[in-house]
């Protein structure tokens, strides 16, 4: 029989540990279901790390994934220690998308590049923060469940972007809106053909202030005491409803800065695949780097390499990119339930004493 | 009432009723699994196990039935690691769920890569029930259907009748309602946590096979497109009641089917905003059905997500 007692204090030592182990599992994980499909793991992992820091070229391709994650998982962070589940990043990344890339094909073509530029930034964020209130409004008010609402809001914004796109945005039929002109062009910081672009500093400066709103402001010491305990926040006179408010505007803000940067900056066009699926993927990086956004800066950089790495081995090896999905999920599981030994001190007895 | 019209009119429903049998049985099986008090947002991963395993099975057996069996195995697989990370090691229950979610959808897309597009040549074909299907309209809409349709409507009224008449559905009711409480009476928390959890996976993985083996006989990557999420918002529209569950699911069986149609009529109305219907649709619903529960106090579970301790006085 297994025997829990609750810790007062989590050990450092078990705060490293434990995601470090659920990521060398979560790699086993996905060795096993290789090894079913007749693949080479340790060639496929190899190809994996050549893939994603092999040369300078590659490292940029893997920090051009990183960026949105960053970003992304920088709002995650904050929203979920007050358990606001927002897993609606998808459809905030996207809608930022929408609404930056509005200006960019239809705004007026003499404004200067740093003016446009700033519009569109602060339209994708304002896009993505709208589409976070929405669920925040219901959340607080009927206390709608947050985890459906969100998630039907990413499919509802999927579909948006496709009309927009079959509709009058697309180009000759096509689901290709024209491309972007210069001025609409997010600059890249490395010399052709990196594509790493500014919005690194963009993600350094979010994960840098949103972990500085968490430890060193009021806002952030009461969205800590909601997560912990909401009756408590409510006797402490914490406004909860603004508070969580806040929260999901700057996450659904941070995803939808995400999602317009890296289409202005990366793609240069708006299509149908714009990447959105990162908005899941920084849910698997916040959560990992213990819902602290610095730490999520280097889990977001790992996670990033482990997709650029995946689409290399789907060209090279031709092997699904499917298993990046398996692997982070892996990692997921096991940090979920490596979580009982961080909380609970476990020890096996012979019987349970009832 | 023109003939024509009302023929189209009754085929339309029949395809509403396979459509809402897709959502049903997830739907069921989540009412089952939450009433016990855990929250397993894993559907969409479940269902496309399900639809993967089974179109697998089906290939290989070259027997859609037997498809659908393994199917529903590989879910209750699958959902066993969610029963085993949130109830013996009290694992954060909406992380997992969607951790599952991640899951399914790479796995099955990763393994099915190779078989994308392929046909099921043997698929589950209808079989009228003798007597039943010669009642006028609703004889051709709810009794000309497949096997799965029927056991569906079984379900519907085994589960109302274990879940509200039975000492079993105490029980379960019990340890979703206070797991302490249920413990002092004798009821085995974690072993009906595990089972309805397992089972309720078995069910998702049905409703995803029920796709492959059957309507849509052929794969492709994240074949569901959703139908889990919309199961999950399906359980608070049933208020955790198997009856209104199988209301429920006809009834966005319906809203799909006539999507369906009306893309196949013309193309006046944007494709991409009739796609978005189903989902426009749920979320309108998951707000008014939230709004009830509120005001009638029915339903919720009183510790669905929270993990039982025993220890913990």
């Amino acid at each position: 029989m297994l025997r829990f007692e609750k810790r007062d204090k989590t050990p450092v030592q078990l705060r490293v540990l434990v995601p470090i182990c659920s990521v060398l599992l979560g790699l086993f994980m996905g060795s096993v279901v290789m090894l079913f499909a007749r693949v080479n793991p340790l060639r496929a992992y190899g190809a994996i790390i050549k893939g994603a820091f092999g040369s300078a070229y590659t490292f940029s391709e893997t920090l051009v994934i990183a960026v949105p994650l960053i970003l992304i998982s920088a709002g995650l962070c904050l929203v979920y220690r007050m358990k606001f589940f927002n897993i609606g990043a998808k459809g905030q990344y996207i809608i930022g998308a929408i609404c930056g890339s509005y200006l960019a094909l239809f705004g007026p073509a003499t404004m200067s590049r740093p003016l446009l530029l700033t519009l569109m930034m602060v339209l994708g964020t304002l896009g993505g923060a709208l589409w976070a209130i929405i669920p925040a409004l219901l959340k607080v008010y009927w206390n709608v469940n947050e985890v459906i609402a969100t998630l039907l809001l990413n499919y509802i914004a999927s579909y948006i972007l496709w009309f927009f796109m079959y509709g009058t945005w697309g180009t000759r039929g096509f689901p290709l809106s024209k491309n972007f002109a210069l001025n609409a062009q997010l600059p890249r910081i490395l010399p052709s053909p990196s594509r790493l672009h500014i919005g690194l500093f963009f993600g350094l400066a979010a994960a840098v202030i949103v972990w500085i709103i968490i430890r060193k402001t009021r806002f952030g010491y009461e969205a800590r005491v909601l997560g912990e305990n909401e009756r408590a926040a409510r006797y402490a006179g914490i406004n909860v409803f603004k508070t969580v408010i806040i929260a999901a505007v700057i996450s659904g803000g941070l995803a939808g800065l995400a999602g317009i940067a890296h289409t202005s900056a990366v793609l240069r066009v708006l299509q149908l695949e714009i990447n959105s699926d990162y908005g899941y993927t920084a849910i698997i990086a916040a959560w990992l780097a213990g819902l602290d956004p610095l730490v999520a800066v280097g889990i977001s950089v790992l996670l990033a390499a482990l997709e650029a790495g995946g689409y290399q081995i789907q060209i090279v090896m031709r092997v699904p990119f499917g298993i990046v999905g398996v692997i982070e999920s892996s990692i997921l599981f096991c940090l979920l339930a490596g979580e009982i030994v961080t909380h609970y001190r476990v020890t096996l007895t012979r019987r349970l004493a009832a | 009432m023109n003939p024509t019209f009302g023929s189209i009119l009754i085929k339309v429903l029949a395809g509403a009723v396979q459509s809402g049998t897709i959502l049903l049985l997830p739907t069921l099986g989540e009412v089952l699994t939450e009433r016990s008090g855990v929250l397993n947002l894993g559907l969409e991963g479940l269902m496309l196990i399900g639809a993967f395993f089974g179109f697998l099975g089906a290939m290989k057996t070259g027997n859609p039935y037997i498809g659908l069996l393994l199917g529903m195995a590989a879910a209750a697989a699958a959902a066993a690691i969610h029963a085993f990370i949130c109830v013996t090691l009290r694992g954060n229950q909406t992380v997992t769920g969607l951790a599952l979610t991640i899951f399914g959808t790479g796995l099955t897309s990763f393994y099915g890569d190779s078989w994308v597009s392929q046909r099921l040549t043997t698929a589950i074909k209808p079989m009228a029930i003798p007597g039943l299907s010669q009642i006028p309209v609703v004889g051709p809409i709810l009794f000309s259907q497949d096997l799965i349709v029927y056991a569906g409507y079984i379900l519907v009224a085994l589960f109302w009748f274990l879940l509200f008449k039975t000492k079993v559905g105490v029980n379960l009711r019990a340890v979703g309602e206070n797991a302490k409480a249920a413990d002092a009476m004798g009821v085995n928390v974690v072993g009906t946590r595990y089972f309805w959890t397992i089972l309720g996976g078995a069910l998702a993985g049905a409703g995803g096979a029920y796709i492959t083996c059957c309507i849509h006989p052929y794969w492709l990557n994240g074949i569901t497109s959703g139908k889990g999420w919309i199961a999950v918002a399906l359980v608070v529209f049933a208020m955790w009641n198997p009856f209104n569950s199988l209301l429920g699911a006809f009834l966005f069986g319906s809203i799909e089917a006539l999507q369906l149609q009306l893309q196949a009529a013309g193309t006046y109305i944007n494709s991409a905003l009739l796609s978005m219907l189903p989902y426009i649709a749920t979320f309108l619903v998951i707000i008014v059905a939230t709004l009830i529960v509120r005001v009638r106090h029915v339903g919720t579970p009183k510790e669905l997500g929270i993990p039982y301790a025993r220890e913990e006085k």
